[in-house]
Formats: structure tokens, C-alpha cells, sequence
């Protein structure tokens, strides 16, 4: 009985290593090039559960925006535009899945509205496999333009690096000499805080506290009891999503505004929490990535357009993935082609007018190189709203490209 | 170590206190570790927020109790009394759908932005307690939780509805054939039970901000407050909530990372040296 | 009280009453041979499926599975429900990144690494477990994992495990895993046999080792612990080897998912995780072997495409109390019984 067993199992061994020789490739199906009249399909994978989804419906909204214009203007390249919109959870599982989708069965050759860094950097990694190009306007972690970057993928957002840096340059603009940092305990929070140190000292500020709350953190009564018994008369806020409202409400109840001059937040206070924090944080400042009011036509039009198409004027993520859809028509305009190879060609060192001004995707590491802003909360006649208070250009701000980055 | 961090300590254990006796409650009398328990608290909070945005926030203090204790009847009535004599484990993950198809239902009512609700008047800022500026909203919550814990423990020791509860925790059979009538027992346990997770959360509300992943971010240190606590000593959940909500606010002084993993290591230890928890009968 | 229910009437047709090592062996044969049948058949699958996109989801699945057949066997032999097994597959796929984009492994060693690493985990958390029972058992499961994702998601462990972010394999493109190169090792249909293979091996050893006397002393101590101990018999190694065993298998699913997805995001250590596969296998139901393989598949499935607007959840919560109120046992069970009572109607 035993010795059977033993053959037995010994043949299902060498079967199955013969036949393991045997696994066949998937093919892609669909995907084809098409006439030279062929619609330009543009997927889309915002996300649609989670704290993000607001973004993604946002950012969504901005693309449909700038296809309509687009179409309305007799299309990109003599073609008509066309967006398909897919769904994700921001695992960057389930996003590959969608992008694989989008372009195997619905011929997609474009990706755009990818939220988190992690899905962008996995995205990045498979652009060239899936012959697509991604538009990212909203993951700003480093990495993507450095390590993880891609001849496929333009960064059309600025990078974390950038934004602190624009806050870096105007320290001087805020009233304050004893900062205090409370970040979250997360890579950004602690580049952030590394950056705001360096110019704050040598800005000639002093540095009295400095601590790391981890991300979800709901009870911030600890580490307010220690800002309160610090000396500091500014603290530089680096707390995201849930975690900056809990912080910011927390704070509010430990009147914590008392004894400071300033509160500067990094990506805490943003226009989509305006009505969530209420008057709260009316003098608050915090980076701006655009500027709603900013005084050139394309921007004008956008405004005037989305604002008429979704009811609610545009805020940064909505500007961005707008510019988004700005690079690409650029970038097909300029190859004359919708061949993702040769989009990419023709984007690296392209320069072209656009809502923000006039941008140029940097040819090293397919960085869009494009201004950064310091924002104030004011009250005005609709609510809460950012008064511009300082403005920082693309050269003082963005680091070298990322020797990592090899395209 | 200053008073205001202590402070901080108790007015999170007292959040903890009163949310994990009822989850005691529940657990003591029906044996079912309730897995909905944290989406009983964030309906609680969520619909504090609507109650409190429309009407007041003491309304909403109210109003709240009175809802849940109402989903708690429906969930002893349709659930626990018609599957009892099926194992607790697997009326433990009856409860684990009911906490997956809640939170959803949550979200798709009040979206998945985060909200904040903000305290009454009076109890806004701060106020001066043991010589320190204070919020004052989280003094009231330790007031509010330490009268409700009182409350609690009288009512046990003292009524005879209390004293029903005890004999039916310690042995459903027994009180049974004593002639107590346990189906009505357990009523009032599971909508006192649920009352308290809703209650707990409409005092959350305006403490700590709301969101779709409130519930679940409380509910594994509940269950871990439960069962370190002792299973069925509600008491010994109390002070096992409180406990670690001091513990792991003073950690967070200390050690913001390490605070994280308090919890579990207090699980962990406290099941190794002691399986049936800190107070209470065999943990299984 | 038994914690699970198992089918008191209905008598499964291949389990006969007959005793004698004859009859239990020639069972045995007739598993292997549906064992190699089955595997021979799977391994078709691509050549049937050619769609990338489809074949990625049957491929995601299958490597799920291990994760779900370990759950299934400790649930069906020992009676004990475990939140933990994220932990083997999370921790296996995470190890398998390290030795890759950290120390410049082959991706072939390094998946070995991984399931070492895995199986490493499932020793030292079941010292710690294997005493406890029931919900106890649970929550510890669930503590020591939770505490993994915890410790794993640390900044200071950004350089091993990529924190928050999730770690990106990386490694040369002349290194190849068992002869496939790296483009290649992403693309389903050609990893699809490794899955394939090592679920159906694995599926057989459990199935085998349930059917061994080891396996009867498990139900042994899953029925009365203390009678099995005055009977001489140790319980604490016996449910130690069953939990290790069942945690090997899940950490070989997490090390082929992770060289196959080349992405190891933080969330597979999650409670989030956890319970999903949980659900799987009791959607399926664990009585029998193949229920947690068909719950995991369903469950992919669903959430390929069920998921609009996030509402996967619901569906599942939905599904889980029906099939838990109405078909305990699983929907594999459920079937069973329906065909019985359509053979008996018949008759």
C-alpha cells in the first residue's frame, strides 16, 4: 500500500514539473491602435470608498471639464476625446487591476486621476508592459520623479519637496520666532519637518519642540498639553485628512490659539475642509498649490467652465488634474500622434501655456515645473477662502532632478 | 508626568469605561462577543451629529440612547434569541456581518467626509481644574462617564432587575429553571448594552473628529478591554477600560510608536498569565 | 460545546462506513488520483482563459487560497477560528521584499526565504496561541497580528518594509524565478502553474495529513481536550504542529503573491484582510476541503466586480449572515445537503 502511494506521488511530481514548462501567456485583447480618426480614450481610476473619494469625484469632475472644452473646440489632434471611468480602493491591487482592465478591454492609452503615491509607484512600474502613459495630479511623494519614475508618467503635481520648499522660503512672511513642529509620524512628516528646520534656523528662528503623532491618531490631547507648556508662539502643523480635523478641533478646545502668533499647516488646511473647520481657522496659513484667482485667461476659462459644469468653484485637486489633461492634449498636439511612446517623447522638455502660467515638463524626470504659493484663511463674502500671500517659482523651489531617476 | 496629561488619560479611559461595559454586559449574559459593538458606537456618534446640527446637542444626548437601545432590541429579538443555541463563535461573526453591512450603511448616509460636532456653548474652551487650563468638554466627559458607571454598578448590586442579570450572567440555565425570565433579562441587557455604545459615542462626537473608521478603530481595544478585564465581570471591564486608557495615554508621552502596540501586548500578557482575564470566569 | 457545526445527518457518499485499512486506503488512492486529475486539468486553465485580466483575478485567487485553506483546516480538525493568518501571508510576502530589494536575493531563494520567514512567525505565534481556545484563541489571533501591522507599518521600518507606503520589489531583470524572468513572472497566465501546483499540493497534504491518525487526534482534541490529555495523549505539540503546518501553507501563498504582484501593500497585514479571508472560507464553508477554496473564489470575484462605489462590504456582510444563519456549514455544505435531499426525493 505504502510503495503505491510513494509511485503515486512520485508521477504527479514529474507530471506536474513537466507541465509547469507548459503555463501559457495572457495576451493582451483590444488595446489596438485604430485609424488615424480614432477617439483618444483616457482612463480614469479615481478612488470611490475611503476618506478620498471626495478627491476622486473631484478630480474626475475636472477631466470631464477639460474633455468637454476640448471636444467643443473640435477635439486634440482632430480627435474626439473620450474618457472611461473606473473605480478603485486605493489598494494598489485593485488599481492595476482597473488600469489592466482599461487598457486590454477598453483600449485605453491614457491613465489619470490615480490618487496615492503607493498606487502611482506600483502604476509606474507596469506603465511601459501596458504601453500607457499616466498623468499623475495627485501623488506627491518624491519617489515618483526619483526611484519610481517612469519616461510614461508625467508628475504634474508638485512633489512634496516642492511645496515645502515654497513654505521654506517664506518663513520670514509669518509672525513667530519659537516654533514648535507637530507632524505625523509618516515619511512626509518627517521630510517636511527635516526642510522646515533648516530654513526656519536659518531664517534665524528657534526650534522648541518637535514631535511625531502616528498616522489615525484621534486623541491629540498629549501632544497639545505639550505645545501648551512649550515656550512656542508658532507651530507648523503636518497632520493630514481626519487626523489634521481632530487636531485642529482639539486644539481649538484647548485654546491653543491663544499663545500663538501663527499656525502654518502642510496640506492640513485645504479648501474642501473650509466648512468641516469652520471659522477655527480663520488666519491659519497653510501651502497653496493654485491659485483660484490668479489673473490669466486659460485660468479664467477653467474657472468659469467648471464652475458652470459642477456648481462649486475649483480648488487644487480639480486645477491640477485639469492641468493634467492640459499636458496631454499639449503632449498629442506636439507628436502629432496618440502612440504613448511618442506622447512621451515629445513631452520631455516640452514647454506650454496652461491655467498656471506658462509650465515646462522637465525632460530629466517628467517633473511639470510650475509655481507654489503660501495661503492665509480669510473670511470673505462666500465663506472661508486663501488670500495669496507669498509666491514661489519653480526654480527656487523644486531640487535637482533625482539622479535615481533613470529614464 | 503634569495633571493635564493625566487628565488626558482618564477622559479617554472614561470613553473606554463606558463602551466596553455594555460590551461586558453583553458578553456576560448572551456570551457573544458583540463584533458590532463599534458600529453601535459610531451610528451613536453619526447620529448625534445629525441630531445635535438640527435640534441641540443635549437633545442629541438623549435622542441617541434611546435609538440604539431600540437597534439593540432589534438585534437581541432577530438575532440572539432565535440562534441561542447556536455556538457563541458563530453568533460572534453573525455580529462581524451586521458590523461590515453597518459601517457602510453609515457611510452611505452620511458620506465618508470627516465631521466634526462641536459641544455646547458653555462647555467649549477651556477651564480651570487642578490647577490647569483644561478643556472643558473632556471634564465633563469624565463627570458624565464616572455618574454613568456609578449608576451602573447600583443598579446591578441593588435592583432586582440587577440582580436577575448577575444570576443569569453567571449561569443562563440555572437562573432559567430558578424561574427568571431570561428572555426578558436579556432584552435589557442587549438594548442597555447598545444604549451605552451609543451613548459613549455621542459623547465621542465632539471630542475626538467622526469618521467612517471610528468604529473599528475602537473596537479591537474594546474587545481587548473585555476580555483582559475579565469575561462577564462588568466591573472588571470598567476598570480594565479605564486602566488602559490611562496606560496608553501616558505611553504616548512617552513613546508615540510604542503606544500603539499597548493594547495588544497587554492582551497578550494578561491572557497568558491569567486566561480568564483579570476578574472573571474562563475566557472560553 | 463544539464551537463548529458539523453535519450530523448527511453522510458524504465517499466517507463509508466500511472499516479496515483497505477501505480507507483505496480512498486515499482514489484523492491522489483526483488530486493529479485535477491538477493536470487546471493547468489548462490559461490556454482557456486568455484574457489577461481575467486570468489575473483566477490567478489572485488561487493564491488566496492557500492563504484560506489553511484557515479552513485548522477550523475544520481543531474547532479553533483564527484572525492571524494575514500575519503568515503578510509577513512571507514582506520577507520575500526584503531579500529581494534589500539584500539582492534571486527571486527563487527569496520565496523560499519567505515561506521560511512565514512559518517562522506561525511557530512563535502559536507557543503563544495554541493554549487558548475558542474566542480567546481569537482575540489573540487577532491582538498579534493587529500588533504586526502595527510594528509594520513604523516609519522606522521605511528601509525594510516601506511603512505606510508598501514595499516595491526591485531587483536585477537577469535573475529569474524558477526560470521565468521578471516581466514574465507578473504575467498570470505563465505564473498561473506555480499557483496552480502549489495549491493542489498543498490541498492534498491537508488533506492527507487530516486523514492520518495525527489528524484523528486533532478531532480529538477538538472535541474534548481534557479527555485527550487524561488519555495520555499531548495536546499542546499536536495543535502546535496543526497551527505551524496551517500557517506554512498560507506564508507559501503570501511569498508567490508577493514575486507575482511585485507590490506588498500594508493593508494585507490588516484586520481588514484578515476578516475577508475569514469570510471567505466560512462563505465556502470548512466542513470540506475544497469550501474555502470555492469561498475565496467567489470572494474575489465579488469583489472584481461587485465593488461599485465600496459597497463590497455590504454584500459580503449580507452574504455572511444569511449563509451563517441559514447554511451552517457553508454553501458547500449547503449544496451537500441540497443534492441528498433531491437523491432521497428521488428514491
Amino acid at each position: 500500500m505504502n510503495k503505491r502511494r510513494l509511485v503515486a506521488a512520485v508521477s504527479v511530481a514529474a507530471l506536474a514539473s513537466t507541465m509547469a514548462a507548459c503555463g501559457s501567456a495572457s495576451s493582451n485583447s483590444g488595446g489596438d491602435d485604430g485609424g488615424d480618426d480614432a477617439p483618444i480614450k483616457i482612463a480614469l481610476i479615481p478612488p470611490t470608498s475611503g476618506a478620498l473619494a471626495q478627491f476622486g469625484t473631484d478630480a474626475t469632475q475636472a477631466w470631464k471639464t477639460a474633455v468637454r472644452l476640448a471636444n467643443e473646440a473640435g477635439g486634440v489632434d482632430g480627435r474626439e476625446v473620450e474618457l472611461i471611468v473606473k473605480e478603485t480602493d486605493t489598494d494598489p491591487a485593485t488599481t492595476l487591476r482597473a488600469a489592466r482592465e482599461a487598457v486590454t478591454q477598453d483600449g485605453a492609452q491614457f491613465i489619470g486621476a490615480v490618487m496615492t503615491s503607493p498606487e502611482n509607484a506600483a502604476l509606474n512600474a507596469q506603465l511601459e508592459s501596458l504601453n500607457a502613459m499616466s498623468f499623475n495630479a495627485l501623488g506627491k511623494d518624491d519617489a515618483l520623479v526619483g526611484e519610481q519614475c517612469s519616461p510614461y508618467a508625467v508628475h504634474v503635481v508638485q512633489t512634496s519637496s516642492m511645496d515645502i520648499n515654497a513654505l521654506a522660503e517664506s518663513i520670514s512672511e509669518m509672525p513667530g520666532e519659537k516654533w514648535a513642529i507637530q507632524a505625523v509620524d509618516y515619511s512626509t512628516g518627517h521630510s517636511a519637518a527635516e526642510t522646515f528646520k533648516a530654513a526656519a534656523e536659518e531664517a534665524g528662528k528657534e526650534i522648541v519642540l518637535e514631535q511625531y503623532a502616528p498616522l489615525d491618531t484621534t486623541d491629540f490631547g498629549s501632544y497639545i498639553s505639550k505645545l501648551k507648556n512649550s515656550d512656542a508662539d508658532a507651530v507648523f502643523a503636518v497632520e493630514y485628512g481626519a487626523d489634521g480635523i481632530a487636531f485642529v478641533q482639539q486644539a481649538d478646545q484647548f485654546n491653543l490659539d491663544q499663545q500663538l502668533d501663527t499656525v502654518l499647516g502642510f496640506n492640513m488646511v485645504s479648501e474642501p475642509l473650509f466648512e468641516t473647520l469652520g471659522d477655527t481657522i480663520v488666519g491659519y496659513y497653510n501651502n497653496v498649490g493654485y491659485d483660484v484667482n490668479a489673473d490669466n485667461e486659460l485660468n479664467k476659462e477653467f474657472v468659469e467652465a467648471y464652475t458652470e459644469d459642477h456648481g462649486s468653484a475649483p480648488y487644487y485637486v480639480p486645477a491640477d488634474n485639469f492641468l493634467a489633461a492640459e499636458t496631454l492634449f499639449a503632449g498629442i498636439e506636439e507628436a502629432g500622434s496618440t502612440d504613448p511612446a511618442e506622447v512621451s517623447e515629445a513631452l520631455r522638455g516640452l514647454t506650454f501655456d496652461s491655467i498656471v502660467g506658462e509650465v515646462t515638463v522637465r525632460e530629466d524626470d517628467m517633473q511639470v515645473l510650475r509655481d507654489s504659493y503660501l495661503g492665509k484663511v480669510a473670511k470673505g463674502d462666500g465663506g472661508l477662502e486663501f488670500e495669496i500671500v507669498a509666491n514661489a517659482s519653480a526654480d527656487v523651489t523644486t531640487p535637482e532632478a533625482d539622479p535615481a531617476c533613470q529614464l | 508626568m503634569n495633571t493635564a496629561q493625566l487628565l488626558n488619560g482618564v477622559a479617554l479611559g472614561s470613553l473606554l469605561m463606558v463602551l466596553s461595559s455594555g460590551l461586558a454586559m453583553i458578553y456576560g449574559l448572551r456570551g457573544v462577543a458583540n463584533f458590532a459593538h463599534g458600529a453601535l458606537y459610531m451610528s451613536g456618534a453619526y447620529i448625534a451629529y445629525s441630531v445635535s446640527d438640527r435640534v441641540s446637542f443635549w437633545a442629541a444626548l438623549v435622542v441617541v440612547p434611546l435609538a440604539l437601545a431600540v437597534l439593540g432590541v432589534v438585534l437581541e429579538l432577530v438575532f440572539f434569541r432565535p440562534l441561542q443555541h447556536r455556538s457563541h463563535i458563530e453568533l460572534g461573526l453573525i455580529t462581524f456581518g451586521l458590523a461590515l453591512m453597518a459601517e457602510r450603511i453609515v457611510v452611505l448616509i452620511w458620506g465618508e467626509r470627516t465631521l466634526r460636532v462641536t459641544p455646547p456653548e458653555f462647555l467649549q474652551g477651556t477651564a480651570s481644574f487642578l490647577g490647569v487650563d483644561y478643556p472643558a468638554y473632556r471634564l465633563a466627559i469624565i463627570v458624565i462617564a464616572l455618574l454613568i458607571a456609578a449608576a451602573l454598578v447600583l443598579w446591578l448590586r441593588y435592583t432586582d432587575v440587577g440582580l436577575h442579570i448577575r444570576a443569569s450572567s453567571q449561569d443562563i440555565e440555572t437562573a432559567a429553571i430558578m424561574g427568571i425570565d431570561v428572555d426578558r433579562v436579556s432584552l435589557i441587557v442587549v438594548a442597555v448594552g447598545a444604549a451605552l455604545a451609543g451613548l459613549a459615542g455621542a459623547l465621542a462626537a465632539p471630542y475626538i473628529a467622526l469618521d467612517p473608521g471610528m468604529g473599528n478603530a475602537y473596537l479591537i481595544t474594546i474587545l481587548i478591554v473585555v476580555v483582559v478585564g475579565g469575561i462577564g465581570s462588568i466591573g472588571g471591564a470598567m476598570v480594565a477600560g479605564m486602566g488602559l486608557g490611562i496606560i496608553q495615554t501616558v505611553a504616548t508621552v512617552w513613546s508615540p510608536s510604542f503606544a500603539v502596540i499597548v493594547p495588544y501586548l497587554a492582551l497578550t500578557v494578561v491572557l497568558l498569565w491569567r486566561p480568564t482575564g483579570l476578574a472573571g470566569k474562563r475566557v472560553s | 460545546m463544539t464551537t463548529t457545526a458539523l453535519p450530523q445527518d448527511d453522510v458524504s457518499p465517499t466517507r463509508t462506513q466500511r472499516p479496515g485499512r483497505y477501505g480507507r486506503g483505496r480512498t486515499t488512492l482514489i484523492g491522489l488520483a483526483a488530486a493529479v486529475g485535477v491538477l493536470l486539468a487546471g493547468l489548462v486553465v490559461p490556454y482557456v482563459v486568455t484574457d489577461t485580466y481575467r486570468m489575473s483575478i483566477v490567478l489572485d485567487a488561487t493564491l488566496l487560497s492557500l492563504m484560506a485553506i489553511g484557515i479552513g483546516f485548522l477550523a475544520r480538525h481543531l474547532g479553533l477560528i483564527s484572525l492571524g493568518h494575514g500575519a503568515f501571508f503578510g509577513v512571507a510576502a514582506f520577507a520575500v521584499g526584503v531579500a529581494t530589494t534589500n539584500w539582492g536575493w534571486s527571486p527563487s531563494a527569496a520565496v523560499g526565504f519567505g515561506v521560511v520567514a512565514g512559518t517562522v512567525v506561525a511557530l512563535l505565534m502559536g507557543v503563544l496561541v495554541v493554549r487558548a481556545s475558542g474566542f480567546g484563541f481569537l482575540m489573540l489571533t487577532l491582538a498579534l497580528a493587529q500588533a504586526l501591522y502595527a510594528i509594520n507599518v513604523q516609519p522606522s521600518m521605511r528601509e525594510w518594509t516601506g511603512a505606510h507606503d508598501g514595499k516595491l520589489l526591485s531587483y536585477d531583470r537577469d535573475l529569474t524565478f524558477l526560470g521565468l524572468t521578471q516581466a514574465d513572472v507578473m504575467n498570470p497566465g505563465l505564473f498561473w502553474p506555480f499557483a496552480w501546483i502549489s495549491l493542489v499540493v498543498c490541498a492534498t497534504i491537508l488533506w492527507l495529513v487530516g486523514r492520518s491518525r495525527f489528524g484523528t487526534t486533532l478531532e480529538g482534541i477538538r472535541e474534548n481536550e481534557e479527555r485527550m490529555r487524561f488519555s495520555g495523549y499531548d495536546t499542546f505539540l499536536p495543535r502546535l504542529a496543526a497551527f505551524v503546518l496551517s500557517g506554512a501553507v498560507a506564508s507559501l501563498g503570501g511569498a508567490l503573491f508577493a514575486i507575482n504582484s511585485g507590490y506588498v501593500s500594508p493593508d494585507i497585514l490588516g484586520f481588514g484582510k484578515a476578516g475577508d479571508g475569514l469570510i471567505a472560507v466560512l462563505l465556502g464553508g470548512f466542513t470540506l476541503l475544497v469550501g474555502p477554496i470555492l469561498g475565496t473564489f467567489l470572494f474575489v470575484y465579488a469583489q472584481a466586480n461587485l465593488n461599485f462605489g465600496g459597497n463590497l462590504h455590504l454584500f459580503t456582510g449580507m452574504a455572511l449572515i444569511v449563509v451563517l444563519v441559514f447554511m451552517p456549514g457553508g454553501i458547500t455544505i449547503g449544496a451537500q445537503k441540497l443534492y441528498h435531499r433531491i437523491r432521497r426525493g428521488r428514491r
